[in-house]
């Protein structure tokens, strides 16, 4: 017997009773497309996740201090970081090429009277350099700028502003507090980033030695440092564990690095992909069942046609064939139609998270393939059942 | 006997329809053997069984049970599209088939779309499409008024007698009896005469 000739009459049957295998197709549809859409949206939110460190590079390790809680019995004077001491963590080890030492202030900021949403980043020449912060207008805070009141202000800050002058922003004056800053500089805008805590476009950027001049508040315990790209982490962080312990001492010291952000992000990312596949794959799986139970009633319907087909020579192979090949189409379409639907849904999600969309072989081929998978599984028993009818049962049936 | 037209009579209950499935090879017989050209078939497996129904056997039903999803030509196809021939060559077959019955320019047509006369004549198209041994026809003027049952009849009686075919009726119409051949009576199981 000819494939083909199965194909022909399965596809005959399915037409001549179309809600019914409609219904059925939409369930294996609708569960398809949703093993495509969670799974690529899945994949979508990762690389979205990692997307940041593309620009950034991977090589990043931040360092923030914190005073040991139990050193505060002892009332001793505190001793704080001094920026020469920061700025020196660059001697700490041979892997780390660049140190950037911040503060971070949240003063209130005000512009000819308007308050303005943000915080204060005390920095430096290497802040930039680092984290990457390109400027549109000016120029960006320099070592020779020492305890000077100028400021370098984030693309969101000039935004605000720009609703409440229409002027050049270069050489107009911000209050912090009670100090009055020049602007120098305007960056352009920055795509946020789970590695710098702060937010550099609503961020007013000040020299870091001025900064703490302004808080006591201001201290400098955070330090991104840029590390060689073969360099060992761990022993980085010992390396500058150790030279705090000899400068400051009695300090706790926490690390974040991208890498093993990325690793966290990227095995967070893994399950949650896997647990919106699984979610999917519920509805696919109860698709497959309303194949099985409209196969059930099209073998009970056609119990008459069966025991003619025996009648006439059909072997029982025969007859389990014609109703596989039945479900199995059925799930074929139904398939196809999910991964477009499915990807079609993903591209929406994207568009409305202005995430980037991109095609990943994986989900489509996976939901099809399950899809099919579905439909043989959930094909086969009602097939079998039909294909073990009594002939002449088959035949008297009304 | 080869050629022959059979009639088996007898009253409802008796046995007909039992015998006539193990004759076409639906049943199995609970006890004894049944010899079908020579050959032992009680205890043939379920594919051999498919494979003689397929090449030897040709059923006619009281109700015709044609497919009612496949037209006329591709009800008669059916047989021959079991045994694997190419679509052209049982196209051709079938076509030729219908002509004989008379059926040839309802082809296309539906069984619904089709009296019960036509659709007999279609069912014997079926049965003898694939040039079997035996034709079995049950009760097959049973749901036609006597005016089409009586050509149906000719029909079959046609065949028997200008193509040799062996024709095995079940009936308990007397006037259909009277005109096969041979009548084998049944009575509670057992032949009588």
């Amino acid at each position: 017997m000819k494939l083909t000739a199965h194909l022909q009459e399965g596809l005959l049957n399915l037409l001549s009773s179309k809600l019914r295998s409609i219904l059925a197709l939409l369930g294996i549809l609708v569960g398809t497309a949703s093993v495509v859409a969670m799974v690529s949206g899945g994949e979508l939110a990762t690389s979205e996740a990692l997307k940041q460190f593309k620009t950034l590079g991977t090589d990043l390790l931040a360092v923030t201090m914190m005073d040991d809680p139990a050193d505060k019995k002892n009332a001793a004077p505190r001793e704080n970081l001094t920026l020469q001491q920061a700025n020196n963590t660059i001697t700490a080890s041979k892997d780390i090429l660049d140190v950037a030492p911040y503060t971070q202030l949240y003063n209130p900021t005000q512009f000819d009277g308007h308050e303005l949403n943000g915080s204060v980043l005390g920095v430096t020449e290497q802040f930039a350099r680092i984290v990457h912060i390109d400027i549109e207008k000016g120029r960006f805070i320099s070592t020779l700028d020492g305890y000077a009141f100028y400021c370098v202000i984030g693309q969101g800050m000039y935004q605000q502003i720009k609703q409440i002058t229409f002027l050049d922003p270069i050489g107009q004056q911000i209050q912090i507090g009670k100090n009055i800053f020049t602007i120098i500089g305007v960056a352009k805008s920055w795509p946020e980033n789970s590695f710098v805590y702060a937010n550099i476009d609503n961020a007013v950027m000040i020299p870091v030695l001025t900064s703490t001049m302004l808080s006591k508040y201001a201290l400098i315990n955070n330090i991104i440092m840029r590390l060689s790209s073969r360099s060992d982490i761990d022993q980085v962080k010992n390396q500058v564990t150790q030279y705090f312990n000899q400068t400051v001492g009695n300090k706790r010291l926490f690390f974040r690095s991208a890498k093993e952000l990325i690793l966290k992000m990227t095995k967070q990312s893994e399950i949650l992909t896997i647990f919106l596949g699984l979610i999917g794959g519920i509805s696919l799986l109860v698709g497959g069942i309303g194949v099985m139970n409209i196969m059930l009633v099209s073998v009970v319907e056609r119990r008459r046609e069966i025991g003619v087909r025996l009648a006439v020579g059909a072997r029982r192979i025969d007859i389990r064939t014609l109703f596989l090949v039945e479900a199995v189409m059925l799930s074929l379409v139904g398939g196809t139609l999910g991964v477009i639907i499915g990807m079609l849904t993903a591209y929406i999600i994207a568009l409305f998270s202005h995430w980037q969309f991109s095609v990943f072989l994986l989900p489509p081929l996976i939901g099809f393939t399950v899809s099919v998978a579905v439909g043989v599984f959930f094909g086969f028993y009602p097939a079998h059942k039909a294909s073990q009818l009594d002939p002449i049962e088959a035949l008297r049936s009304e | 006997m080869r050629g022959e037209m059979v009639a088996i009579v007898g009253a409802s209950g008796s046995g007909k329809s039992t015998l006539m499935n193990i004759i076409g090879f639906l049943d199995h017989c609970t006890s004894g053997n049944y010899i079908f050209s020579g050959v032992d078939v009680s205890r043939l497996q379920d594919s051999e069984l498919s494979h003689i129904r397929n090449k030897k056997i040709g059923f006619v039903f009281q109700s015709f049970f044609l497919l009612p999803r496949l037209n006329a030509l591709q009800n008669v196809m059916l047989p021959l599209f079991y045994r694997g021939e190419s679509v052209e060559q049982s196209r051709e077959k079938s076509l030729k088939m219908l002509e004989k019955v008379g059926m040839h320019h309802l082809a296309h047509h539906k069984p619904n779309e089709l009296s019960g006369g036509q659709q007999q004549r279609i069912a014997i198209a079926r049965a003898l499409v694939g040039d079997p041994e035996v034709v079995l026809a049950d009760e097959p003027t049973g749901a036609l008024d006597s005016k089409t049952g009586n050509e149906v009849m000719e029909l079959l009686l046609d065949l028997n007698r200008y193509e040799k075919r062996t024709i095995v009726v079940v009936t308990h119409d007397q006037e259909v009896s009277d005109l096969c051949g041979r009548i084998v009576t049944l009575k509670d199981g057992t032949i009588v005469t």
